[in-house]
């Protein structure tokens, strides 16, 4: 049995038998990360001449990048948009994550199954079918105008932020809800009576047991939510107007129309440190939690 | 070896197996995205890829050609850039020069287009398309115009004739124009007044003031002509910069639309087919070209589309009647001497990082 585990793992085989199941992650992480990070950055150190190595590098991406009020003010917008949409994801998914968890019972099984429906249609179909509800001819405007709520379709559905965030925040609630509901899952069920033979109220209860103990689940949702939003552009593209550009959109054109490259790559560079830098935050805040619990 | 502990080995071995056969077909070296021999890739604008336009090709070769789209020409010059090798594509004449020089295309050999004496002299004597030597880089097929396509019942019975249209604040996110740099820029240059094929640093200055100040007022840019045109259908829009074909297509479903004759002059284009630098598909390439320029698929090119045809062949194929009901003379020059030729843009570069920076709120 030359693939049994054993505790004495000092034998050539178990050695060569770790070496080669090593393989083909360490390809994959060298080859399809470290490589392709690596070669971003490089990219982003480039002229735009079309060329290799051209006439050598440059930190003039990043200097256009810093100069340029825009690209902060697109950073700035994709940073709220995201932000908005991870809220709204994470406030939606978790009284459903809870329920799943203490309530659901024999339908949990059903539930779960509901959730993760939505992955069986294409991101793009969802995206449309989005946009029939939002449109000016729509199903709301219809139901709206028809009520005699509206008297007549508003165009302030379509084509603006709040139809992006509605969009995304739907697409991406089971990555919201999944995590909050393991976190949840695992609390054991004799902390509600605890709580309650120490004489504490359901929201009190709620506030001082349950979210803390979920609080890690939280984190992972809003980590899971906000870090591809934050790049999206497939949907401001469809449901967004001008005022919806988010940074993913700038980055695409570098890379198709404008045709630079390099500005592209010093664009996902920068993007990349903001999201690390946020993120850098979410966890000093998690550590914070637990020091203090 | 008890039964339970086979099973976990096997597992592990398979899982292993696979591993192995994910990590080999990842690294595999990969195939250059080229075009199958004795089967032809054709890149070309959406809503292009009818088989109507084919006929005669696909009769000969029944099945023998892909299509591959895309929304603007400049999206698919970096699709080529990047490595995209079709047989044949459909760009327009402003960019001939361009993908020339990034060395993208071949000569074709006139001599083996057998209407090319029907192409319209004015097509046909393009500047830019001279290879020298009885070739050329584009063969021209194609020619309509952008204009402004407008509700007459939301729009007032006097509205004026003029591209300042997409510039009035009283329709703000009800308009769209154009997301591409041979529509959008050039009429800005137009409204401000200067010459949108070749633009000094004070001139660019000017079409950016002229975009900076349409922007708040579009609900949204785009290449995507269906939805422009069923914005336009249900209201939601009263105005937008289209191409003839939306005109006809909305007309033909019964809304009240025009095509407007702005006064600074609608813009023209014309679009054509280039060859691939080392297509392996030569004979193919020239029967689809060849096929392309037959009368027949010129007539429906006008019929169904409303665009005008390159060859005096497929005009002579259409009743006359028709041809007033679409608003196209027979002749394109009586066309260009009212509007303006969209021909090579000096500054197409800036104007595309232009357009893209004020569209992001820059």
């Amino acid at each position: 049995m030359p693939f049994a585990p054993s505790s004495q793992k000092t034998g050539l085989n178990g050695w060569l038998f770790r070496a080669l199941m090593l393989v083909p992650g360490g390809l994959l992480g060298c080859g399809l990360i470290v490589f392709s990070l690596g070669l971003l950055v490089f990219l982003s150190l480039r002229h735009n001449d079309g060329s290799l190595l051209g006439v050598g590098l440059t930190l003039d991406n990043f200097v256009t990048l810093a100069q340029d009020p825009l690209y902060a003010r697109v950073a700035g917008r994709s940073l709220v948009i995201a932000g908005l949409v991870t809220a709204a994801t994470v406030l939606t998914a978790y009284p459903v994550a809870y329920f799943l968890a203490f309530h659901a019972g024999r339908y949990r099984a059903i539930i779960l199954f509901l959730v993760t429906l939505p992955f069986w249609t294409s991101y793009l179909l969802r995206v449309f079918a989005w946009k029939i509800v939002l449109a000016y001819n729509g199903v709301l405007n219809s139901f709206l105008t028809g009520t005699g709520i509206l008297s007549s379709p508003s165009l302030a559905f379509l084509n603006t932020p709040a139809a992006v965030v509605v969009t995304l925040a739907h697409a991406y609630a089971p990555f919201a809800i999944l995590p909050i509901f393991t976190a949840l899952e695992s609390m054991p069920r004799s902390l509600f009576e605890a709580a309650a033979d120490l004489g504490a109220p359901p929201f009190a209860t709620f506030r001082r047991v349950v979210l803390p103990y979920s609080i890690k689940g939280v984190l992972a949702a809003v980590t899971v939510v906000f870090i591809p939003t934050v790049g999206d552009y497939v949907t401001p593209a469809l449901v967004g107007g001008p005022n919806s550009i988010m940074i993913g959109s700038l980055i695409q054109v570098q890379f198709g129309r404008a045709n630079d490259w390099p500005f592209g790559a010093a664009l996902s560079v920068a993007v990349m440190v903001l999201i690390a830098f946020v993120i850098g935050l979410l966890r000093q805040a998690d550590r914070r939690g637990e020091k203090a619990a | 070896m008890t039964c339970r502990e086979k099973s976990s080995t096997v597992k592990k071995l398979s899982t292993q197996a696979l591993a192995l056969a994910v990590a080999a077909s990842i690294l595999a070296p990969v195939a250059p995205a080229r075009a199958e021999e004795g089967k032809l890739t054709y890149l070309t604008w959406s809503g292009y890829e009818l088989p109507e336009y084919d006929e005669a090709y696909l009769k000969a070769h029944p099945g023998a050609v892909d299509i591959s789209v895309f929304g603007d020409d400049d999206d698919a010059f970096t699709k080529l850039k990047a490595g995209f090798r079709p047989d044949v594509a459909h760009p327009c004449y402003d960019k001939i020069q361009r993908w020339n020089k990034a060395g993208l295309i071949e000569p074709i050999d006139t001599s083996r287009i057998a209407n090319w004496n029907q192409i319209f002299p004015i097509f046909r004597n393009l500047p830019d398309i001279q290879a020298g030597d009885g070739k050329v880089w584009m063969v021209p097929w194609d020619w309509g115009n952008t204009s402004i396509l407008y509700r007459t019942d939301l729009l007032p019975k006097d509205v004026e004739q003029s591209w300042n249209l997409l510039w009035n604040p009283q329709y703000a996110g009800r308009m769209s124009t154009i997301d591409a740099v041979h529509d959008t820029p050039i009429v800005a240059a137009l409204v401000a007044g200067v010459n949108p094929f070749d633009l000094s640093p004070a001139d660019m200055e000017k079409v950016a003031a002229k975009m900076r100040e349409q922007r708040p007022l579009m609900a949204s840019y785009t290449t995507d002509m269906t939805s422009v045109e069923q914005s336009l259908a249900s209201g939601a829009l009263v105005a937008a910069m289209t191409w003839n074909a939306s005109a006809v297509a909305l007309r033909k479903q019964g809304v009240p639309v025009a095509f407007m004759k702005p006064k600074e002059g609608m813009l023209t284009w014309s679009c054509g087919f280039v060859m691939i630098k080392g297509t392996k598909n030569k004979d193919l390439a020239y029967d689809f070209i060849n096929s392309r320029l037959a009368p027949s698929s010129g007539q429906h090119l006008i019929e169904n589309n409303g665009y005008g045809a390159s060859t005096s062949t497929a005009f002579a194929a259409v009743p006359a009647e028709k041809l007033k009901e679409l608003e196209l003379p027979a002749d394109p020059e009586v066309m260009l001497k009212k509007t303006v030729f969209t021909g090579p843009m000096k500054q197409a570069e800036e104007l595309g990082k232009l357009l893209e920076k004020i569209k992001a709120g820059g």
